[in-house]
């Protein structure tokens, strides 16, 4: 492969899930501080001041680098993808850039009200600052999902050629915005949030309840935990499953990788596990769940629904848009995908276990140390998600338009990721892959020792200030 | 001028890097002096508080400036990001420890840690606002980009024509005009921004930050001053040549009659002359006042008027970056092996329908975010001192 292509798509990657790190953590605690915040002026107990002050200390020390490394994945674009921004740029900047007006001034402007206005500033207007903080993050979220969702199904455009060269132009600006495949991103990735915070909170919690530490303060901070995180992770099963659906319509060649379904099939089933063998293009171990038809009926909703496999998918491709590999590394996307099920499924129960041991949860040890050793799961959760979803589009940085289960509508948009890249000299890549690996690493490991000085300290009374 | 699309979007594309300027710009200066104005840690801390809970909102305008070029501009952005590579990386890396600076200073006790990031402060701060005005004196002198469609591809846009190293020194190098010009405009960028930072520190603080805020302020003037005179006298001198005519026709894309009132501008070599000054009575009035605010500027600071300071400094650069954006209209970045093969607002430019789009929420949302963005800053224009926070730590103690 072309070493800047290799090179720049190993950057974007790393800043993507630094990126990823912080994220989910400002989704979810935004939300959750601001709930303790609402608890404090509602009771007026101090208990909750004091625990809306703790955790949103821990946010502000996530938040920075949230900041710091989303600043890089946006001018990455230009920098790294020029051929791809010029070529989208019509309909993909514009929600990039309704997300810096909508969301981002809000989120920034309010979280600096909420973080400093302790006792400043009267009590509903601090109470409103903290919820409309957190209400845009995740106006954020949504907006860069639009765009995203956008890239795996490019709806509402068409192709036209302009005085610099071929490009994608809007058509209907409705349709990108209500693209079904964003809107399930968004809340998919909004309850991963709410999940991973709810983990993060209930970890901390942990460690000082295994200590003894402030019981009561961990123990009402775990309760608030325990109820937010069982709703959201129930919630993220359901739309994850809506979430497959729509792949399976939309982007049949990620569906054919996750499930490592080579042969076209009618009534399907899951696969609990596999190891398929790409060149030979057939599973060498499958185990599969014994219900006839399941993969069939949740992509398609019909127990004897027909999925195209691999193997005719990649001649289906290739008459259209002539020789290449049309099919994702199917190990990597079957595993990271299954992981992140399994994961998801085990947070349910961790959750439901947590709720039926609160009333003792201070002697509950056996519970509080699976929480407090869960706290790298959510995380690695999330990350195995993007690689599903990244990876699994693959040779795609636009995938074709295509609906109803491999047909595909608007050919032209496609737009392979190794047409994608600016004309960089190997050289100038190295130098920022690498002084970018070694920033972000040094200054997570930073990030992560405050975190942790924080996080076990315990509740303070502090002055609000740098 | 023409009222169309495109233009009104140059327009507010310009806004938003001016919103840029004066908001974080600030914030900037109160970076790149931390060194200098506060010499004790509780100095300091009052130093960052002075900006703590705005600096962040501040750079949003940086990230949806970026954002809206992207969205209006397609084939700028994606040009001008990936040419001046190595340039921007820097930035974004100054960007990033500038953002965890202030977060991590005062979370650990050691003097060291506290040093380290102190330094990174005011050298981030530096770097930032260096950088930004050798972009913007770089592609003002125009850049050697190349259209790729006419060379007969139909992917790959605008391109850079000199490959890195060259392409990155050639941005600094004196002896190369956008190169020349480009360190004189980073400097007078710098000096511009000190400004405003010390504007922003009289109005915010009081003590011994704001007397030392005061008497920098009194030296940086005249050398401000006497680098916009250079830089404006230069820029009067930028021109450009256009080689073929029709390719400039056919690939500008500009209205008939506004490339043909330049075509008739054209000597008989085909060169631009006095590019930025097509118009010499509009840009010498905004020069004008450009000037007149900097002396207002000077007297607010003496009179020690922080708001007034502000305001006056907010002007200076309102006047001069407009001047700057009108003189280089239609172009976005003029290419220097031709001017056939640079980026205009036309053929830069998104569809119509993302523009129409686009100002609609741009109608919408923008007079709402300065709405709140006032709000906050007025809440947060209370004075802070070091006695000031020194009573605020205690306190929170006691509670
Ligand atoms: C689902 C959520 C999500 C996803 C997929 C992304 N981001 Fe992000 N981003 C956020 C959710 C978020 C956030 C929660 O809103 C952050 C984290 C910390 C923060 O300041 O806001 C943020 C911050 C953040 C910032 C700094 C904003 C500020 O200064 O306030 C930028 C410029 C970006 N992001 C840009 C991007 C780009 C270009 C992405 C993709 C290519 C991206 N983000 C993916
Ligand atoms: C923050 C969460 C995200 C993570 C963790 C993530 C992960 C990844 C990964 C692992 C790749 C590399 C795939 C490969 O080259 O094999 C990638 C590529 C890419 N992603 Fe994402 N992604 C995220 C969000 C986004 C979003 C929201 C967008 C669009 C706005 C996006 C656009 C891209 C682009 C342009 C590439 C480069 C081309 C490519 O290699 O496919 N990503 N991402
Ligand atoms: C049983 C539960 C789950 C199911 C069925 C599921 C389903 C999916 C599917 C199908 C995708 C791929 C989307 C694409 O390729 O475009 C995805 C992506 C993703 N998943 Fe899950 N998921 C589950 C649990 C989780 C959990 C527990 C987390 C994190 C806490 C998580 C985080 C993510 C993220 C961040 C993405 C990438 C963004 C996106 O495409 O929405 N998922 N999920």
């Amino acid at each position: 492969m072309d070493f800047v292509l290799l090179v720049s798509r190993l950057q974007f990657a790393m800043t993507a899930f630094f990126h990823f790190v912080f994220v989910p953590l400002t989704l979810g605690l935004s939300t959750l501080s601001a709930i303790m915040l609402t608890l404090h002026y509602a009771t007026g107990k101090e208990i909750y001041r004091d625990m809306a002050k703790f955790w949103s200390k821990l946010f502000a020390i996530n938040f920075a680098l949230g900041v710091a490394t989303g600043l890089v994945h946006e001018f990455e674009f230009g920098m790294n993808w020029s051929v791809y921004s010029r070529f989208v740029g019509d309909i993909f900047g514009a929600p990039l850039a309704i997300e810096g007006l909508l969301a981002f001034f809000m989120e920034s402007t309010f979280m600096g009200v909420f973080l400093f206005g302790w006792d400043k500033v009267p009590k509903a207007v601090h109470l409103l600052a903290a919820w409309l903080s957190s209400i845009g993050s995740n106006l954020s979220a949504l907006w860069i999902l639009i765009a995203n969702g956008w890239m795996q199904h490019p709806v509402g455009a068409k192709v036209e050629m302009a005085a610099a060269g071929k490009r994608a132009v809007l058509s209907d600006w409705w349709a990108v915005v209500f693209n079904p495949v964003a809107d399930v991103k968004f809340w998919h990735t909004a309850t991963a949030g709410m999940v991973l915070s709810a983990i993060f909170v209930l970890s901390v919690s942990a460690y000082h309840l295994l200590r003894k530490q402030n019981v009561e303060f961990f123990k009402k901070s775990a309760y608030i935990a325990l109820i937010f995180g069982f709703i959201a992770s129930v919630g993220e099963i359901v739309i994850g499953d809506i979430h497959a659906h729509e792949v399976a319509k939309t982007q049949p060649t990620k569906l054919a990788a996750m499930e490592a379904l080579w042969e076209t099939k009618q009534g399907a089933p899951v696969l609990l596990a596999a190891w398929a063998d790409q060149k030979a293009q057939k599973n060498v171990v499958e185990i599969p769940l014994p219900i006839p038809g399941l993969l069939s009926f949740l992509a398609t909703h019909d127990f004897n629904g027909k999925l195209l496999g691999a193997k005719d998918l990649q001649k289906k491709f290739e008459a259209q848009f002539g020789p290449g590999n049309y099919i994702p590394p199917v190990n990597f996307v079957f595993w990271a995908f299954h992981l992140m099920v399994y994961l998801g499924f085990f947070f349910v129960l961790l959750f439901i276990w947590g709720l039926a041991k609160y009333k003792d949860l201070e002697n509950a040890n056996g519970f509080l140390k699976v929480a407090l050793y869960s706290l790298p799961l959510p995380y690695i959760a999330c990350w195995l998600g993007w690689a599903t979803a990244e990876v699994g589009r693959q040779p795609w940085i636009v995938y074709p338009l295509t609906d109803d289960y491999g047909k595909i509508k608007l050919a032209e948009i496609g737009l392979k990721t190794a047409q994608a890249v600016s004309p960089l000299t190997n050289v100038e890549v190295v130098i920022t892959y690498i002084l970018f690996a070694l920033t972000f690493t040094g200054l997570a490991i930073a990030d992560f020792y405050l975190l942790a000085k924080f996080a076990t300290k315990g509740p303070e009374k502090e002055a609000e200030l740098y | 001028m023409h009222f169309d699309l495109q233009t009104i979007w140059a327009i507010l594309v310009t806004i938003l890097i001016a919103g840029y300027i004066v908001t974080d710009g600030f914030d900037l200066g109160v970076g790149i002096l931390h060194l200098f104005v506060a010499k004790n840690d509780i100095e300091r801390r009052v130093n960052i508080n002075a900006i703590g809970p705005v600096w962040d909102g501040n750079e949003v305008w940086f990230i949806t400036a970026g954002g809206a070029a992207f969205a209006a501009f397609p084939e700028l952005y994606a040009a001008l990001f990936s040419s001046l590579y190595i340039a921007l990386f820097v930035v974004l890396l100054a960007l990033i420890y500038r953002a965890v600076s202030f977060e991590f200073r005062s979370k650990e006790e050691s003097e060291g840690w506290k040093k380290f990031w102190d330094v990174s402060i005011t050298v981030s701060s530096f770097v930032v606002a260096l950088l930004i005005g050798v972009a913007i004196g770089n592609i003002l002198a125009g850049l050697p980009i190349k259209n790729m469609a006419i060379e007969g591809n139909k992917l790959l846009g605008f391109v850079y024509a000199e490959k890195f190293p060259i392409s990155f020194i050639n941005l600094v190098n004196p002896f190369k005009f956008h190169g020349l010009y480009g360190l004189l405009v980073g400097i007078t960028t710098v000096l511009f921004i000190v400004m405003h930072g010390i504007s922003w520190l009289l109005w915010k603080t009081e003590g011994t930050i704001a007397e030392r805020a005061r008497s920098i302020g009194l030296k940086v003037w005249l050398p401000f001053v006497i680098m916009y005179v250079i830089c404006t006298a230069l820029a009067y001198n930028i021109s450009f040549k256009v080689n073929n005519p029709e390719l400039a026709q056919k690939y500008l894309q500009l209205p008939p009659d506004m490339f043909q009132q330049i075509a008739s501008m054209l000597d008989s070599n085909g060169v631009l002359h006095h590019a930025l000054f097509r118009f010499p009575a509009i840009e010498l009035i905004l020069i004008v006042l450009a000037a007149l605010c900097a002396v207002g500027w000077l007297l607010a600071v003496r009179s020690v008027d922080g708001a007034k300071a502000f305001l006056f400094s907010t002007l200076t650069f309102l006047f001069a970056g407009f001047a700057v954006m009108f003189g280089a209209y239609p172009l976005a970045v003029p290419s220097s092996l031709g001017l056939e093969h640079s980026i205009t607002i036309y053929n830069g430019a998104s569809s119509q329908l993302t523009l129409t789009v686009m100002l609609i929420a741009a109608i919408i949302f923008t007079p709402i975010v300065i709405a709140y963005q006032a709000w906050v800053y007025k809440m947060f224009l209370f004075k802070i001192s070091p006695e000031s926070l020194r009573r605020e730590i205690e306190e929170a103690a006691e509670h």
